[in-house]
């Protein structure tokens, strides 16, 4: 194994240890505000894994250049990645202001006290 | 070039509800009655707009329609597509029964609760979430739709806010909705990876059965089932049916239809070539007969009414993946012939039959917690005396949902044990004993909460624009009674077979 091929699966080793740190806090932490970020966390490791998809050795970026189109990167991946941190903007915030109401309504954010449903 | 409005009505079906959802919200500043009648047109528009494009579908056949683009789709353009065909109608049509009836009734029903501009946002910007989500050809989009589905409906599960219980039901749905999309955004990562398509059309041709379209076949399956509220994933239903706002209750519930329906796109439309269909079938048949078990035993104990019907639409998910279970696992064999398309029919049949009558039974269930200010089973009774007809519209819908003769959702299951029993004789056993019970619950729900001596709960009828929302279901519902075999061969026979055939290139 060469330098280069370990640096080459480098990003999907930290895709691995995001995805997999973040789904540990939210199935495990019982604090609301770590359950949401254990959820950033998660966002951020299938951002870097579209990212890291997109990545051909030797091609060019997709932007204005004299380069011939063959020799440019597709440029979904990165699209889909834009959305996706757009779209997780939203979630967070709406996340977050639910624990607003929740914090206001339970006067806590443990999981163990907001389980009113249940009754 | 001429503007052809009939081809173009996919993109107008998705267009009205996110351009009326903004302008309902700015046309509410001046009165609130302007905002009623935008809110009003918008749904009315969606509806017009999916009619046509029904029509379309069923008399020319299905098309692809392809955003900024004459020549169809090639394999180095990345265009948006819209597959417009028999599948699409069915469950554009689905969503927008339910959604103009439920739009109708919350008229009625804000006058005095709480404001309704936000709402009416909220309400069309889910109802534009859903329909991009079963329109959609590539999974760029449906990772979007997804993804606007899960907040506007999050947002509006959350709307009375000021009970601590409607905050935690949505977050509780809103937290499985984020983890389940970025599982979802994985897979699509996953496929595109090898593939460097995301066109339903394009990837199923290269589709194979190596580990990594296995791993993203199962990652798909488990979210959208779990978005479907199909039981092991089905915690969060009861909550969210039960704490959402009256009218946005059914609607909440067509948004998990539809997450069923972008499954069964998924599974037959991209995935059908290239995997083992029996197995994946059979999957889905377990997993259906664990909602419909599951489901109804839930159902038994509950005394909270909303949550006893959410329990109930959970068993009843389960009859439709179950039916569809039994179709994709004889896919391309000769039993397919012989039983595996008859048990489509039935799923999709009760899939259409299950929206219209459950939205109705959860509607009549609404007014009746709205009336009453009770949703226990132990306080209420003798409904009957001072609503007459909100008992006769929940009457219809109980006698639908439990299946018996010769209401629609008969026809339905009768197609899904006649096929079933070919399959295995057991499914078709473990069906009719949850009808059973399922009726069961339905009796002693009617009996306690309508019948009886009046206990002087409520001062009479709801208003008239509430009366009418649940109106038109009862007519949808009796129209399936009347005319199943119109709806099977109109609606339900193009939407199978354009599912069965894969997707259109």
């Amino acid at each position: 194994m060469t330098l280069e091929s370990i640096l080459m699966t480098l990003p999907y080793i930290t895709v691995v240890v995001l995805f997999s740190l973040g789904l540990f806090t939210v199935l495990f932490k019982k604090n609301l505000i770590k359950i949401i970020m254990g959820i950033a966390l998660m966002q951020n490791g299938a951002n870097l894994f579209l990212v890291s998809l997109a990545y051909r050795r030797g091609d060019y970026a997709p932007i204005f250049t004299s380069a011939e189109s063959t020799d440019m990167v597709m440029p979904t991946a990165h699209a889909l990645t834009l959305t996706s941190i757009v779209i997780g903007v939203a979630t967070t915030a709406l996340l977050l202001s639910f624990v607003i109401m929740i914090k206001k309504h339970y006067g806590s954010i443990n999981t163990d006290d907001v389980r009113r449903c249940k009754e | 070039m001429s503007f052809d409005i009939m081809l173009h009505t996919p993109t107008f079906a998705l267009a009205v509800p996110l351009l009326f959802a903004f302008l309902t919200i700015l046309l509410s500043k001046f009165s609130k009655k302007v905002g009623d009648v935008t809110f009003l047109l918008g749904l009315l528009l969606t509806g017009y707009f999916v009619f046509l494009m029904s029509y379309r579908i069923f008399t020319d056949g299905g098309w692809v329609y392809t955003f900024g683009a004459e020549e169809p789709i090639t394999l180095n353009f990345f265009r948006i597509t819209f597959i417009a065909d028999g599948f699409a109608a069915l469950a554009t049509i689905t969503i927008a029964i339910t959604a103009i009836a439920a739009g109708i009734y919350s008229f009625g029903y804000l006058q005095k609760k709480m404001p309704s501009d936000k709402f009416y946002t909220l309400f069309l910007l889910t109802l534009g979430g859903v329909n991009g989500m079963v329109l959609t050809g590539d999974l760029f989009n449906l990772f979007v739709w997804f993804e606007v589905t899960s907040v506007a409906s999050c947002a509006l599960i959350a709307y009375e806010n000021h009970r601590g219980r409607s905050v935690e039901a949505a977050l509780k749905y809103m937290v499985l909705s984020v983890v389940g999309g970025l599982i979802v955004l994985f897979s699509i990562g996953l496929l595109y990876g090898q593939y460097g398509v995301l066109n339903y059309a394009l990837l199923s041709g290269n589709i194979s059965r190596i580990f990594l379209d296995k791993l993203a076949l199962g990652l798909l399956l488990v979210i959208f089932a779990m978005k479907a509220s199909s039981v092991p994933m089905h915690m969060w239903a009861p909550d969210a049916y039960g704490e959402a706002p009256g009218p946005a209750t059914p609607f909440i519930a067509i948004t998990s239809l539809g997450s069923l329906f972008v499954l069964f796109r998924l599974l037959f439309g991209v995935f059908g070539v290239g995997m083992d269909t029996a197995a994946v079938g059979a999957v889905l048949v377990i997993l259906g007969v664990l909602s419909m078990f599951v489901g109804v035993t839930m159902a038994l104990v509950q005394d909270d009414l909303k949550r006893l019907i959410a329990y109930l639409s959970v068993s009843q998910v389960g009859y439709m993946t179950m039916a569809v279970g039994v179709g994709l696992a004889t896919l391309n064999t000769v039993e397919y012939q012989n039983f595996g398309e008859l048990a489509m029919k039935g799923g999709f049949f009760h899939m259409i039959n299950d929206g219209v009558y459950k939205a109705l039974l959860f509607l009549s269930a609404v007014t009746v917690v709205h009336k009453t200010d009770l949703r226990s089973l132990n306080d209420l009774g003798g409904l009957a005396h001072k609503m007459p007809y909100t008992t006769v519209f929940f009457l219809v819908g109980a006698v639908s949902i439990a299946g018996i003769p010769p209401m629609s959702g008969f026809s339905s299951k009768l197609l899904i044990y006649r096929s079933v029993y070919l399959y295995n004789p057991i499914l078709a056993v473990i069906a009719l004993v949850v009808s059973i019970i399922t009726f069961a619950i339905m009796g002693k729900v009617f009996f306690n909460a309508f019948l009886g001596p009046d206990q002087g709960l409520t001062d009479g009828e709801v208003s008239k624009l509430m009366l009418s929302g649940m109106a038109i279901l009862t007519a949808m519902v009796i129209v399936f009674t009347l005319f199943p075999g119109l709806v099977v061969s109109e609606l339900v026979t193009p939407a199978i077979e354009a599912l069965s055939e894969g997707v259109i290139p």
